[in-house]
């Protein structure tokens, strides 16, 4: 069922696409830091504090889970991470670049960089399983003859080859899901974030959904996922940065959910 | 980045048809729209036709002293005739007008019974090219030796005349100008509403690594589709009832002057089409902009 599809070993780093850089000293150490957030604090509204001084560094290659009850922050990071929001204060640096320096019009190209998946799906109803994962290439430009070599290759990956023809509405919870997991990562981005994507599925379902995001990892592509799936995060024994009330209470390499091992 | 027409023109046939009824409301908005321009366009070239034609149709009448000479009124005639202001110059003769007097009273003959045939004057009667003229014309007139009284001509009338139709000019302009204001703020409403329903679909699109002008293509030719479609169905309607109602009133209402050259059916159906088309992208272009913002 796995069929081998050629994938640069090596995700891309440190690409710079505007104009910061960071000075020589701190570029050999971001070279291999992929996510880097520095002293980072994100309040809504007034005084709503959804990050509080977070530090965190994530390699190249790593797989990640972020842990913590439901408005302990986890969103609010990967928002940050795709610019969807603006931190309140501190640095981020996402594959070598600083976010505050992107200017709006490179955001597009920023997430293109960053495959991602949610825990709703959020796939294009008016299209196809196979059409939603040829839109994130269309949306780079490729050419089509590149697009429909590429769209069943993925979908073989996920083993979605024989619902490429159904409208999401027409496949099940685990099944959209794997379409969001191929749509993400048919670019090849050096990232890959996932919030929450085993929340809409039953147990079964998220252990392939698992597996399925563990192989990408496997191929070398840093994956980041947020998750309250106790029973997956035990299982999967990865690195696990836990937050609490916006604050990072715990990272551990081969981590469980809780801290008891 | 690559411009891939095709990719576009297929993702929004393809958006057209899957949304059947609010791509049928748009159209239908748009139709109403420009069939609402094209009504008033009409109207307004129709009345402006017609005036134009009642103010040829001034006319000023001379009357000749009772002992005017035969060659001196042809003589008068000939140096009227040549007035630039003057578009048409008739003679009518004594007898002549005694016989338009006679017809007019033929239910009642007897008022007219013995009479001598030299009881009316002869005079020419000047039809003005263009009714301001009317008093350049007089003092002409004067000085080629009528009397201010042997003259007949309504000054005021005219004066009248011209006021209000450039009135009802204005006015209809006025009228058309608000219809079609309030309709283009009719179409924006429904293509916003309809790209309202999609907000879902281009939050993900941006959220996929899109740039704006990628989410946004596709939209605009939805628009102009849209636009064109209804725009055409309208224009083709508007020239269908303006010849229809031409014929009937060239037929049924003789004495208006109703032309069917009063509006190019060309220029008619190029404005419409076009308004249709521009409204249309601009719509979309309004209403995706608010959407983008993610």
């Amino acid at each position: 069922m796995l069929v081998k599809i050629p994938l640069s070993s090596k995700p891309a780093v440190a690409r710079v696409e505007c104009s910061w850089r960071p000075s020589k000293a701190r570029r050999t150490r971001l070279e291999s830091t992929l996510i880097y957030f520095d002293n980072v604090t994100k309040v809504y509204g007034r005084d709503i504090a959804a990050l509080k001084d977070v530090n965190l560094g994530i390699e190249a290659g790593e797989f990640v889970f972020l842990v913590g009850a439901s408005g302990s922050g986890k969103s609010t990071m990967v928002r940050l991470i795709l610019k969807e929001l603006e931190p309140s204060s501190g640095t981020i640096v996402v594959n070598g670049v600083k976010l505050s320096g992107i200017p709006d019009r490179y955001v597009p190209k920023h997430r293109r960089d960053i495959g991602c998946v949610f825990q709703d799906f959020k796939l294009l109803p008016n299209k196809t399983a196979a059409e939603n994962v040829a839109y994130a290439l269309e949306v780079t430009g490729q050419k089509r003859r590149t697009i429909r070599t590429k769209v069943p290759q993925i979908l073989d990956l996920v083993g979605l080859s024989e619902k490429r023809g159904k409208y999401p509405d027409q496949l099940s919870g685990g099944e959209q899901q794997r379409v969001s997991i191929a749509r993400a990562f048919v670019g090849q981005p050096p990232i890959l974030i996932a919030d929450e994507p085993t929340g809409n599925l039953d147990p079964d379902t998220s252990v392939g959904i698992m597996q399925l995001l563990h192989r990408i990892n496997r191929i070398g592509t840093t994956v980041l996922v947020a998750t309250h799936d106790k029973e997956m995060v035990d299982v999967m024994r990865k690195r696990v940065v836990a937050l609490e009330n916006g604050r990072i209470v715990r990272d551990m390499v081969r981590g469980g959910y809780t801290n008891e091992v | 980045m690559r411009f891939d027409l095709g990719f576009f023109l297929r993702e929004a046939f393809k958006n057209i048809l899957l949304n059947p009824l609010m791509s049928i409301t748009a159209v239908t908005t748009t139709a109403v729209c420009v069939l609402i321009l094209g009504v008033g366009m009409l109207v307004n070239a129709h009345v402006e036709g017609i005036i134009n034609r009642i103010g040829q149709d001034v006319t000023i009448t001379a009357f000749f002293p009772e002992d005017v000479s035969q060659e001196r009124a042809d003589e008068v005639y000939s140096s009227v005739e040549g007035y630039p202001e003057v578009s048409q110059v008739t003679y009518v003769s004594r007898e002549e007008a005694l016989e338009r007097f006679r017809s007019t009273l033929s239910d009642q003959p007897e008022i007219l019974e013995g009479l001598p045939s030299d009881v009316l004057p002869a005079s020419i009667e000047i039809q003005l090219a263009d009714s301001r003229s009317s008093d350049a014309v007089a003092e002409k007139l004067q000085a080629e030796g009528f009397a201010e009284g042997d003259l007949l001509y309504n000054q005021k009338t005219i004066d009248n005349l011209n006021q209000a139709t450039s009135y009802v000019v204005w006015a209809l302009r006025g009228a058309t100008a608000l219809f079609f204001v309030a309709s283009v703020l009719l179409i924006f409403n429904t293509i916003r509403l309809s790209i309202f329903a999609r907000r879902k679909e281009i939050e993900v699109m941006k959220l996929v690594g899109a740039s704006d002008s990628f989410v946004r293509t596709p939209f605009l030719f939805e628009g102009l589709v849209q636009g064109l479609i209804g725009a055409a169905v309208a224009a083709l309607l508007v020239v269908w009832v303006n010849s229809v109602f031409v014929a009937w009133a060239q037929y049924e209402l003789p004495f208006i002057p109703i032309s069917s050259n009063a509006i190019s059916t060309v220029f008619l159906l190029l404005v419409l089409i076009a308004v249709g088309v521009v409204v249309g992208i601009a719509g979309s272009a309004f209403s995706v902009r608010r959407f983008l913002k993610i």
